[in-house]
């Protein structure tokens, strides 16, 4: 592999990126949302609420927006170029299809991320500058793992713009995944869950006790790793599981979660190479 | 057994090549290393050798479903020419440039450049090449300098050429104008830029003149034909025949995704035994004059309507047709000759 060609596609997709102002809409939109949410989201309290509080009232709609941020910037990545003829000029280079998915991949990532650290990153700022306990290795954390959810989806969205040929299939594509991660694996497992469990013995209030396939289960969803890992690193958030007092598995660790979340965006680039090393143009 | 004589691309070592005629042979440069392909040649089989040829296409197959598209399709396309490819809507020939580009997988056969095999290093093959595609597309939301600077890039070109390129095909006021905003032809005149970045030993145009008004196609001729001159190898494909009858040297005509002639125009006319038509003026037309014109040996069909004669003849016959008319008594008004054209060629050879 090349690295100036690869270093040329990802600086491309940035380019483009900026130039149809996706990069700051995005930027001030996670910024305003984290400002509001701090000042307003928590029940009860008084204005800017410290970076810990906005962190576990954030979680959930990082879970929300942040994989269709992925999935949307993803989805067209390929299809998009194949569709508007760009990608017959792209391939007649001297590149391989594997420097053109790196340099995409790359180059989209670096937009995802950069989004996500300034807007959060902004708001952060501002937030400990109005308040008086600050844990900024927290909040960076909380930065860093919320870069990997949405390059896991980003992955996804990739390797859909690979399969589909049509940019509306891919989209129709991409909203199934989120659904199908957001809602439909999630309610799955907590219905097999409750179908293994006898929910009579349950004491209001008080931990379920679950077994051990569940927690394995929870894994193949990457917003419950988020959330878990968010969980076990900072404290709960508000994730399906915590709100059902579902308590983490001892197996659990940041490392491990962490790893899987690695695991996640491989496959997914993985497949998105492999299968443009096949397609037809 | 017969042996051939490859020039490496890359080092330009000569490597000899031993095998059966038709014969694809793996070869690896002695030299730099570089893996390529070469197809052996027999003294009848082409008048082209595989080391001739800046392009050599080998038995390409290529099916969509259960739909072939190109079927065993050969050609070669000699150094420093300007090969004309042809065929009707959907007879195979932007699969077959794609599958040179490697854009699309072939079922069998090989293509190489500048005797790289284009499947197996097709990111080396692809260095000799500058391609302009039949849908030209760019990055909507760059300018025409930000879409020619990220491709110049990868073909290591400067900043210079492409501000010179561009200003070459008439887009030097743009300046912060995205190319979103571009009419067809001034896209289509960027795409031409495109493809004489870093200055390719090989251009590849499918459809250039597509989408332009009458001042873009000679100014689009006219850069072929100077690169023509500098030596670069050029193959188009064109539905504008009077265009490629005008600047290619050679022709293939693909139909139904099947190769159906290779040559000069000339050649092909020759093949088919098309004749030149001779329309002769005279002042007045008498039976005695139409008799005599029938009457010479290489004419082949006379036509009259009032004072012209249509002549379908051989062609070295202008002279002994004056003459025959000048003895029956005719005073000739004016003559005009007609060679055949591509269109005529094009037709005979892709009719059903």
């Amino acid at each position: 592999m090349q690295s100036t060609v690869i270093v040329s596609i990802a600086k491309k997709e940035i380019m483009d990126n900026i130039r149809n102002k996706w990069i700051i809409l995005v930027s001030v939109m996670f910024a305003i949302l984290t400002l509001v949410f701090s000042y307003f989201g928590s029940f009860g309290g008084q204005g800017w609420q410290d970076l810990g509080m906005t962190i576990s009232i954030m979680a959930n709609i990082v879970t929300f927006l942040v994989p269709i941020i992925g999935l949307m910037l993803g989805y067209v990545a390929i299809l998009g170029e194949v569709e508007r003829g760009s990608m017959n000029s792209l391939l007649s280079l001297s590149m391989t299809r594997l420097e053109i998915v790196v340099g995409k991949f790359l180059g989209l990532a670096a937009v995802l991320c950069f989004t996500i650290l300034v807007g959060f990153g902004a708001a952060g700022l501002l937030i400990a500058a109005n308040v008086s306990s600050v844990d900024f290795l927290e909040y960076s954390l909380f930065i860093g793992a919320t870069m990997m959810l949405g390059l896991v989806f980003l992955g996804m969205a990739i390797f859909f713009s690979t399969v589909f040929s049509k940019r509306s299939t891919a989209l129709g594509g991409a909203i199934f995944i989120w659904f199908l991660f957001q809602m439909i694996l999630p309610i799955v497992f907590l219905g097999m869950l409750i179908a293994t469990v006898d929910i009579s013995s349950v004491v209001p209030g008080s931990s379920i006790s679950v077994p051990g396939w569940y927690h394995g289960l929870t894994l193949m969803n990457p917003i419950s790793i988020y959330s878990s890992f968010l969980t076990l690193s900072l404290g709960p958030v508000a994730s399906m599981e915590t709100s059902l007092l579902i308590p983490l598995p001892e197996w659990y660790s940041s490392g491990l979660l962490v790893g899987i979340l690695v695991l996640w965006i491989l496959l997914f680039f993985i497949l998105a190479a492999w299968r443009f090393q096949r397609q037809d143009i | 057994m017969p042996t051939q004589q490859v020039t490496c691309p890359q080092c330009h070592t000569t490597v000899t090549v031993t095998g059966n005629v038709g014969e694809t042979v793996v070869l690896i440069c002695p030299q730099c290393h570089l893996k390529g392909t070469a197809t052996i040649q027999g003294s009848d089989a082409t008048p082209a050798r595989t080391s001739d040829g800046a392009i050599v296409v080998s038995n390409l197959t290529k099916s969509f479903n259960n739909f072939i598209a190109v079927k065993n399709a050969s050609f070669i396309v000699r150094r420093g020419e300007i090969f004309g490819f042809l065929g009707p809507n959907g007879a195979g020939k932007t699969t077959t440039i794609k599958a040179m580009l490697d854009l699309i997988h072939a079922d069998a056969g090989t293509i190489t450049i500048n005797g790289v095999d284009v499947s197996i290093h097709g990111k080396e093959a692809k260095r000799f090449v500058g391609y302009l595609p039949e849908k030209v597309a760019f990055y909507e939301n760059l300018t025409a300098l930000q879409n020619l600077m990220f491709y110049a890039e990868v073909k290591h070109a400067s900043q210079e050429e492409c501000s010179r390129l561009i200003s070459e095909f008439g887009l030097g006021d743009t300046g912060k104008k995205r190319v979103g905003k571009f009419s067809k032809g001034m896209v289509q005149r960027l795409g031409m830029a495109r493809a004489l970045l870093g200055s390719p030993p090989i251009l590849i145009l499918d459809e250039p003149s597509g989408g332009l008004d009458p001042r873009g196609v000679v100014l689009i001729r006219d850069k072929i034909l100077e690169m023509k001159k500098k030596g670069t190898t050029i193959f188009v494909s064109s539905h504008i025949l009077s265009e490629v009858q005008e600047i290619c040297d050679r022709v293939a005509i693909i139909n139904r995704g099947v190769i159906v002639a290779q040559d000069s125009v000339e050649g092909l006319s020759s093949k088919l035994n098309l004749k030149p038509l001779i329309r002769v003026t005279v002042d007045a037309m008498s039976p005695a004059l139409e008799a005599a014109v029938k009457a010479l040996p290489g004419v082949h069909r006379v036509t009259i309507g009032g004072n012209v004669l249509d002549i379908i003849c051989d062609g070295a016959m202008k002279a002994k047709i004056i003459l025959a008319i000048s003895t029956a008594g005719g005073n000739i008004q004016n003559i005009q000759t007609k060679e055949p054209t591509l269109e005529e060629v094009f037709m005979r050879y892709t009719e059903a």
